[in-house]
């Protein structure tokens, strides 16, 4: 509204000081003419004299405004009214233009906007700039969330000796428990954090309602049962009922009184973005993780079991890297004392943001495999609409070269060209942040539904368009600009200009197009084969019958109770497929590579429905003792020992990643399966006996909601997750999704390459028109022109397709080598049919986009052709 | 055509040669400050009357000289340019700078006679 008003000033103004410019030159030149007259000339005479004497009048004006604004800036203004006109005259181009960069500019600005919410943006504290997460480094190079686990007389150690924190908070992990309300909740699973007394008043939080820990309330052990409530636990299940306050809350059987409410906008500060439904002070620990040892304050572990999480606020005046080094340092000397077995070797305080990995050079590649493509799509737009332009241009060469003809210098009219060109750039970056603002949340919550089931609640991400989102977008649409205007605005005014003999860019453009079409597709489409897959094949284990059990309390012997259930037909512990991976170096004599490993008990196999072909699965005593056998999956022994019979063959692991191998006899092989994820059959996977590691795993038999009812009855405090429902629908679920996504994009890249290739030979066409006509009516056949039109015209794509193709390759090779096991690379890329599938719809559609054109051509009538124009 | 030859005037004068004639002759439009500066080159300089324009501009916006609407002897009307007190002090500073580079070339060229 503002701008508005300023315009129409600026326009007023302008009109004034025009005004004003004509009344003094006529004055001016009156008075010439009058000195003529004066000299005896007959008064035309006089007038002709005048003028001449003055000099051109409309370069005076021109030199006059020149002078009168400000660097140019009126010139600005008239070029915007006169791109908007020139654009207002042509929609068509325009809305064309516009949808194609504001879906490409949108699309990026999406994505920003999620990495902007989750990596960028600070945590909901107060002063966050100021808030940092210790991390620590091992020798082993282990890695992952154990790299933020203290034990608590680190923690204390650090309290009593920096002097670089203005305070240093402790957090467990989420510990899930079961709570209950009288009349409210009967036992839900729920899960929270046990933290520092000073935790809230460090990071700055004040409470919605109520209070939050007073100094010294985490002190005593098992005193002050005391919580306070996450909002979003607070809304959905006690309804938003301030009368909650001083009531209390059963936590695993324990009673807590309700003593705050936080804010919605803190959902807590662990590792990944889950609400915490409560937080108690750390006095309270072991009534809520039975995990911890009596001795947890005092005595030092291996950082190997959760413990803590250590969260500072730094000192005014004090940097990262100041307080990193005596931090450092701290830890260190501290750690010397012990002897430990996972060596820390480097700490480091890291920026908080609501994922904790994003220095993660994974999560970093990702993010940029993301980026590149979307802003593949974004250039596919680019050169879509530089090759409009440019056809755009050779439409108005008669108005350009009037211009140039008349006296315009090539830079103003450059000026102006650009100009237009910013201008719909403009407007496609305000629609493609519009589009991003509405495209951001739901697909957060597509992808936390996902995750939802997995992880607990998810946090809800801020979306909101901070000032590095609405920057991004506008920078990306002024880089478009340059990307697309320029070269045509050159191209399209070059003094010997000759619309006809700009083939080479605009070849080039296709050839671009062409190529990034080529790659979006070929990427694409490989991932969504991939991923129908995944979807489809049978996993190599049962999933529907099996169950995960999850004890909340500890339950003695409780395997034992189960196996005398009869609805269930066996029971293992064990970890469960697509849970996580343990992938540590084996030695087969011949090479050193990585095997997925899993541990597992006896009838493990049985209750996953793993076949054996042959040789045998792990015995009771071997479970228990750990023995050096193991069972290896059928491409395990093909890969290792190929035409040999691998029973009774040795092999080595690394188990602790420290040189130190372990042998292991070959007693069975299993038919293969899709463990470590469904995407791909495990090329190397070992199962190795042990009765303790991993949860209970149980499948039933029969009637399932009998079973479950038995289930529940033997063990009343556990958790039952369906291996179907909670982990392989989960995948396939994303893999859906992800799949639906790429198509999308896929199909986005074809039709803006069909559209720039239709656009461009449609254009081809007309400005050959009549030599088309002249080659005709030398007796050239209609099928001829057609052939050599569209021949002409996809060369350059035929190039781009070559070109486009390689870059897929190399891009798969990247995307591989991120992996956990990469297929060789070979096969990746040239192993699957719909890749060939893919060429061959690109070339289609390349093809139709030129034929059409060029047959209208070819049934131009030859007089017609010849008077064209 | 004219035959005589003519100077174009020296880029970055064209505002000392306006301030001084303002100053010396008081007020007067752009036509009299053309003539003017013709009469004293003797027609030596060459000046486009148009191009006197941007200069006036440019000044009235530095505020070194004002312009307003009156009429000519011969009962025309025109803008008449005053120079201001801004413009006084800006004549000074430019007039000595002038002197000191003018002095300079002089010193420069007489070495080389």
């Amino acid at each position: 509204m503002r701008r508005f008003i300023l315009r129409v000033v600026n326009l007023f103004r302008r009109a004034a000081a025009e005004r004003e410019m004509k009344r003094e030159i006529d004055s001016h030149l009156r008075l010439l003419q009058e000195e003529f007259e004066s000299r005896g000339l007959p008064r035309e005479e006089a007038a002709l004299a005048a003028r001449r004497s003055y000099g051109g009048v409309e370069q005076a004006k021109e030199l006059h405004r020149e002078a009168r604004s400000f660097t140019g800036a009126e010139q600005f203004v008239k070029d915007l009214r006169y791109g908007t006109r020139s654009l207002a005259r042509s929609p068509g181009f325009t809305l064309t233009a516009v949808a194609a960069l504001a879906l490409g500019i949108g699309l990026n600005t999406t994505v920003f906007r999620l990495y902007d919410a989750i990596a960028l943006k600070p945590l909901p504290v107060a002063g966050p700039d100021r808030v940092v997460r210790v991390k620590r480094w091992f020798q082993h190079r282990l890695a992952g969330d154990i790299q933020y686990n203290f034990a608590y007389p680190e923690y204390e150690y650090l309290w009593d000796h920096n002097t670089v924190f203005s305070g240093i908070t402790a957090a467990t992990y989420q510990v899930p428990v079961s709570a209950a309300m009288e009349g409210i909740l009967d036992g839900q699973r729920v899960t929270g954090h046990a933290v520092s007394a000073n935790y809230f008043a460090e990071l700055g939080i004040k409470p919605l309602l109520g209070r939050t820990f007073l100094p010294d309330e985490d002190r005593l052990p098992g005193a002050n049962p005391m919580i306070v409530l996450g909002y979003a636990f607070w809304e959905e299940k006690l309804h938003s009922d301030p009368g909650v306050l001083g009531r209390t809350l059963k936590l695993n059987g324990v009673a807590y009184t309700i003593i705050g409410i936080m804010p919605r906008r803190f959902t807590g500060t662990d590792l990944f973005p889950v609400s915490s439904a409560f937080w108690a002070p750390l006095s309270m620990v072991r009534q809520l993780d039975p995990g911890f040892e009596s001795d947890w304050r005092t005595q030092w572990r291996e950082p190997t079991r959760p413990r803590f999480q250590i969260i500072g606020r730094l000192k005014n005046g004090i940097s990262r890297g100041e307080a990193q080094a005596e931090i450092d340092a701290l830890v260190r000397g501290y750690l010397s004392q012990f002897r430990q077995e996972e060596p820390t070797t480097a700490i480091t305080l890291q920026k908080t943001a609501y994922f904790r990995s994003t220095d993660d050079i994974r999560f970093q590649a990702a993010s940029a495999g993301v980026l590149i493509v979307v802003s593949l799509i974004l250039l596919a737009a680019c050169a879509n609409v530089a090759n409009m332009l440019l056809a755009r241009g050779a439409a108005r060469q008669r108005e350009i070269g009037i211009r140039l003809a008349v006296g315009a210098g090539r830079a103003r009219i450059v000026r102006q060209l650009l100009t237009e060109s910013m201008l719909l750039s403009l407007l496609a970056g305000m629609a493609g942040l519009l589009l991003s603002a509405i495209a951001g949340p739901p697909l957060w919550s597509m992808a936390a539904s996902f995750l939802r089931d997995i992880r607990g609640g998810l946090t809800e991400l801020d979306f909101g368009s901070d000032s590095r989102v609405v920057l991004y977008g506008m920078g990306l649409s002024l880089l478009t600009c340059a990307c697309f205007g320029i070269a045509p605005a050159l191209r399209s005014t070059r003094p010997n200009f000759c619309a006809a003999g700009s083939p080479r860019l605009r070849g080039a453009l296709l050839g671009v197009q062409a190529a990034i079409s080529v790659l979006l597709l070929t990427f694409c489409g490989t991932v969504v084969s991939n991923l129908f897959q995944s979807i489809r094949a049978y996993p190599g284990f049962e999933s529907h019958d099996v169950y995960a059990l999850f004890s909340i309390a500890e339950a003695p012997h409780l395997r034992e109770r189960l196996e005398m259930l009869p609805e269930l037909r066996s029971v293992a512990t064990g970890r469960l497929p697509l849970s996580g991976t343990f992938t540590p170096p084996i030695n087969t004599g011949q090479a050193l590579e990585r095997a997925l490993a899993t541990y597992t008990s006896d009838g493990y196999f049985e209750t996953l429905g793993i076949r054996l072909l042959r040789g045998r699965g792990f015995t009771h005593s071997e479970a228990d003792v750990q023995a050096p056998v193991a069972v290896i999956s059928e491409s395990t022994a093909r890969h290792i020992w190929p035409g040999e019979d691998p029973i009774g063959k040795r092999f080595s692991l690394d188990l602790n990643f420290r040189n130190q191998f372990t042998e292991f006899e070959v007693v069975g092989i299993s038919a293969d399966a899709r463990f470590a994820s469904l995407s791909e059959v495990d090329p190397l996977h070992v199962y190795l006996p042990s009765a303790s590691q991993g949860g209970l795993i149980v499948r039933t038999q029969g009637d399932r909601g009998k079973a479950l009812a038995a289930l529940s009855a033997a063990a009343p405090d556990i958790d039952v997750v369906n291996l179907e429902e909670g982990f392989v629908s989960i995948q396939r679920g994303v893999f859906q999704a992800l799949s639906v996504l790429s198509g999308t994009l896929a199909l986005l890249a074809v039709l803006l390459a069909g559209v720039g290739i239709y656009g461009v030979m449609a254009f081809v066409v007309t400005q050959r028109t009549k030599e088309i006509g002249i080659r005709m009516a030398l007796g050239a056949s209609s099928h001829g022109v057609t052939r050599n039109i569209v021949l002409q015209g996809l060369r350059p794509v035929f190039i781009g397709t070559a070109i486009g193709f390689v870059a897929a390759a190399a891009l798969m090779a990247v995307e591989r080598s991120t992996e956990t096991f990469p297929e060789p690379l070979a096969r990746a890329v040239f192993a699957h049919p719909e890749l060939y599938a893919e060429l061959v719809l690109m070339l289609v559609v390349a093809g139709l986009a030129s034929i059409v054109p060029a047959r209208r051509a070819a049934r131009v009538d030859p007089m017609i052709a010849l008077r064209y124009e | 055509m004219s035959s005589k030859e003519k100077l174009p005037v020296l880029q970055g004068t064209l505002d000392l040669i306006v301030l001084r004639t303002l100053q010396t002759m008081g007020p007067q439009h752009a036509y009299a400050i053309a003539t003017r500066l013709g009469q004293i080159s003797g027609e030596l300089l060459q000046l486009n009357q148009g191009t006197l324009y941007p200069a006036l501009v440019r000044l009235e916006q530095q505020g070194r000289i004002k312009g307003t609407w009156g009429k000519t002897q011969t009962n025309r009307e025109a803008k008449f340019y005053a120079i201001t007190k801004a413009g006084e002090k800006a004549l000074a500073e430019e007039t000595r700078r002038w002197r000191q580079i003018s002095g300079v070339v002089e010193k420069l060229l007489a070495e080389g006679a």
